[in-house]
């Protein structure tokens, strides 16, 4: 290399003192002390930026995989052979996916529930479930009055799927239709852990799903809150879950709606289904809301989709 | 009684209640019902609308505020405050003992604040809270001691977070005068701690205290007091001390090793809430939340209009009692929940609580008890004389070491010597 000037002297080299090694040496231990003073600063900043930021994350939810179908049943008040086809019904499907299942009986809920309807038996069911199945990933809550209809629908592709829930999610809804003035948000799959539908008048706790963790426990327990029990809502845990939709930003940040016949149609006639929520063939699930009233023993509006049902079990 | 309904919320904010309103049992979500006038005649909105003149919060947003806001909230945090100046140095009477004599920082001490104030240095994770009334309430009339007892106790803090880098937030509580029956009267402290997470984005744990307390120790970190530690200063298990006699663990079978769990799940990360507990319960005196999930749940559930209308006139104590009642009926609560021993952040003055002197419960000098809270003290107490009697036993704990040797001589000289009167 050519210089046009020779290389200054450094003007603290005091003359005669030794060589002009000195200012080079002196240089490169700088530049090392230079170097290794940055690597520890960027280290020290790096790591309070790593425990500044990990005291916020959320702890990850206990399950990693599986679908729990959690079904309700009140065996005062419905029949035997009812509660076989029922029975029938959930275990075929879940035989075929690879999924569990939950029956649940309301009478063991009877003292948590109290003096409140028996029907508020299904949240306390839901946490049995998942302390039962820590380690699943998702829980299926569906309507004793409900049959899985197309037994080769699998979750994973019909609902749970990143592109395939944001694509299915209602955004911008009114929460309890036709005009509630809260709305639902746009989420990210990954942010939903609360997949609900609504008919033409509540949000319908009959067929949800809940994802395993700290959400679903805040969620379940808040729901189940005592003092909501004891104000008699009309429809109970229905209104309730409405109530804690509108009030609760916490919970409605993590739930997303999706179109009545996803996870919930209604059979033919049903009054209250939702602008195109009635029932069609290939459907996932038909649900009978008139049987929830339990003015006959059995739901014998049922028995013709049931055999139906059967013939396409056995078909498939 | 049967509702249709639960209460709605309606546009713009507030909701018919069918407890309390008449005629609007069967309201529901979906029409616009304009301003419902409540009993006493104060309509919703109106007292919302005033409230809002007063301290305006957003309300509930799942995306950030803009830049340019973020921007300029910063920019507006770092404002000199003149108010606080001018109480430094402006106000001068004759109640203050020892003010400016507190060197607390000592020569040098400058560099070390710089340290404590930036990242490395851990202060910017805390914030303090300070509940207080800076303008003076609607409802009452303001006298010369409440004005003293507010300035020094924000002086009082000030001093403590200068020397420890944290930050301080007055949060003007003026307006719960203006709140009507129906909206959270005096419900505020969970909004107000909301606003300030917002306000203070990279901060951690925030510290309410409210105004009728003392910070005795100023040489006392956060962090070697509580925080580097956690775990053992931290009792998860109720049982340890129960006034309340709250069933811990909950004993339902449908609830999982979580919920049933004795000491939450035994990791000082997923603690979010530590408070104390007086000889009669939770106390909101003094205490701390961390910026997690788990707090905002927290806030959001803690305040119900179901609960709130079917409670109000037996939660005395608004937010703490509801705390009391949330913690016990809802499992998921107390796995983020730690107390700890009251005299670690909460201590009483004598008389404070009960007639008994438990030594759990009340400030000992000697001790050297970090906090003092005059609890109850306008409630036939004299809560100035309070204040003005713990600010001295601090400035004697806090002096500097020359102040100490000259106060040393001077004690020597007048024995030698006698006093000189």
């Amino acid at each position: 290399m050519q210089f046009a000037l020779p290389p200054r002297r450094s003007p603290h080299t005091l003359p005669g003192a030794h060589s002009s090694r000195l200012p080079l040496y002196r240089r490169k231990q700088l530049k090392t002390i230079a170097i290794i003073a940055f690597a520890v600063i960027t280290l020290l900043y790096l790591l309070s930026r790593l425990f500044s930021s990990s005291s916020t994350s959320l702890s990850a939810p206990a399950g990693t995989a599986g679908v729990v179908i959690v079904t309700l049943l009140d065996r005062q008040s419905l029949s035997e052979s009812y509660i076989n086809k029922i029975v029938t019904n959930r275990e075929d499907y879940a035989k075929r996916h690879g999924y569990t299942n939950f029956f649940a009986s309301v009478s063991d809920y009877d003292e948590a529930i109290g003096d409140a309807p028996r029907s508020w038996a299904l949240i306390p069911a839901m946490r049995h479930a998942m302390a039962t199945h820590p380690n699943s990933k998702y829980f299926f809550h569906l309507s004793p009055h409900a049959l899985i209809m197309n037994p080769t629908t699998s979750l994973k592709y019909h609902l749970l799927d990143r592109s395939r829930l944001e694509s299915l999610m209602l955004k911008n809804v009114p929460i309890v239709p036709p005009d509630s003035i809260i709305k639902t948000f746009a989420l990210k799959q990954k942010d939903v852990d609360l997949i609900l539908t609504q008919d033409s008048e509540d949000l319908t706790p009959s067929s949800f799903i809940l994802k395993n963790g700290d959400f679903a426990r805040f969620f379940l327990d808040l729901w189940f809150e005592p003092l909501f029990r004891s104000y008699k809502f009309a429809k109970a845990e229905t209104h309730g879950l409405d109530h804690i939709m509108q009030w609760h930003p916490t919970v409605l940040a993590r739930t997303a709606l999706v179109p009545q016949r996803i996870l919930n149609a209604y059979s033919k006639d049903s009054p209250g289904a939702s602008q195109d929520g009635s029932y069609k063939d290939g459907d996932f699930v038909i649900r009978f809301p008139s049987c929830d009233e339990g003015k006959t023993r059995d739901c014998d509006e049922l028995d013709p989709y049931y055999s139906m049902w059967l013939k396409k079990a056995k078909s498939t | 009684m049967s509702l249709s309904r639960s209460p709605s919320p309606h546009p713009g904010g507030g909701w018919s209640s069918p407890g309390l309103t008449p005629g609007s049992g069967a309201s529901t979500p979906r029409g616009y019902s304009p301003a419902t006038l409540a009993p006493n005649g104060i309509s919703w909105a109106a007292a919302k609308a005033k409230s809002d003149e007063v301290r305006k919060y957003p309300s509930f947003s799942t995306r950030n505020s803009g830049f340019f806001s973020r921007q300029k909230r910063k920019i507006s945090a770092r404002l000199p405050n003149f108010r606080g100046q001018a109480s430094r140095q402006g106000y001068v009477d004759k109640d203050v003992y020892g003010r400016g004599q507190l060197h607390a920082s000592g020569p040098g001490g400058s560099i070390v604040q710089l340290y404590r104030r930036s990242p490395l240095g851990g202060g910017p994770k805390f914030v303090i809270i300070l509940g207080s009334n800076v303008e003076g309430g609607v409802m009452e009339w303001k006298g010369a001691r409440e004005w003293a007892i507010e300035r020094n106790s924000i002086w009082n803090k000030q001093q403590y977070v200068k020397r420890w880098g944290y930050q301080l937030e007055v949060a003007n509580m003026l307006a719960k005068k203006r709140y009507s029956h129906e909206w959270r009267e005096s419900w505020e402290k969970g909004d107000v701690i909301r606003e300030v997470m917002r306000k203070y984005p990279n901060a951690e744990w925030f510290w309410w205290l409210d105004l009728n307390t003392w910070i005795m120790e100023y040489g006392t970190s956060l962090q070697s007091h509580l925080f580097n530690d956690l775990d053992s200063h931290v009792y998860r298990d109720i049982n340890e001390y129960n006034p309340l006699n709250i069933t811990h663990p909950l004993p339902e079978f449908f609830l999982d090793d979580l919920g049933r769990a004795l000491e939450g799940d035994g990791n000082p990360e997923s603690l979010s809430l530590l408070l104390s507990q007086d000889c009669s319960g939770f106390n909101l005196g003094s205490f701390f939340l961390r910026r997690s999930i788990w707090t905002e749940r927290l806030i959001d559930a803690w305040w119900d209009p179901v609960m709130y209308e079917q409670m109000h006139m037996q939660w005395e104590h608004k937010e703490q009692d509801a705390l009391e009642y949330i913690y016990q009926s809802q499992a998921w609560v107390r796995s983020g929940v730690g107390f700890l021993p009251q005299r670690k952040i909460n201590a009483f003055p004598p008389g404070a609580c009960g007639d008994g002197n438990d030594p759990a419960v009340h400030y000992k000098e000697e001790d050297h008890d970090f906090v003092v809270n005059m609890a109850g003290c306008n409630f036939g107490r004299d809560c100035w004389a309070e204040i003005y009697n713990y600010r001295a036993i601090s400035n004697e704990h806090n002096r500097s070491r020359w102040k100490w040797i000259s106060d040393r001589l001077g004690s020597a000289r007048e024995w030698a010597f006698g006093k000189e009167d």
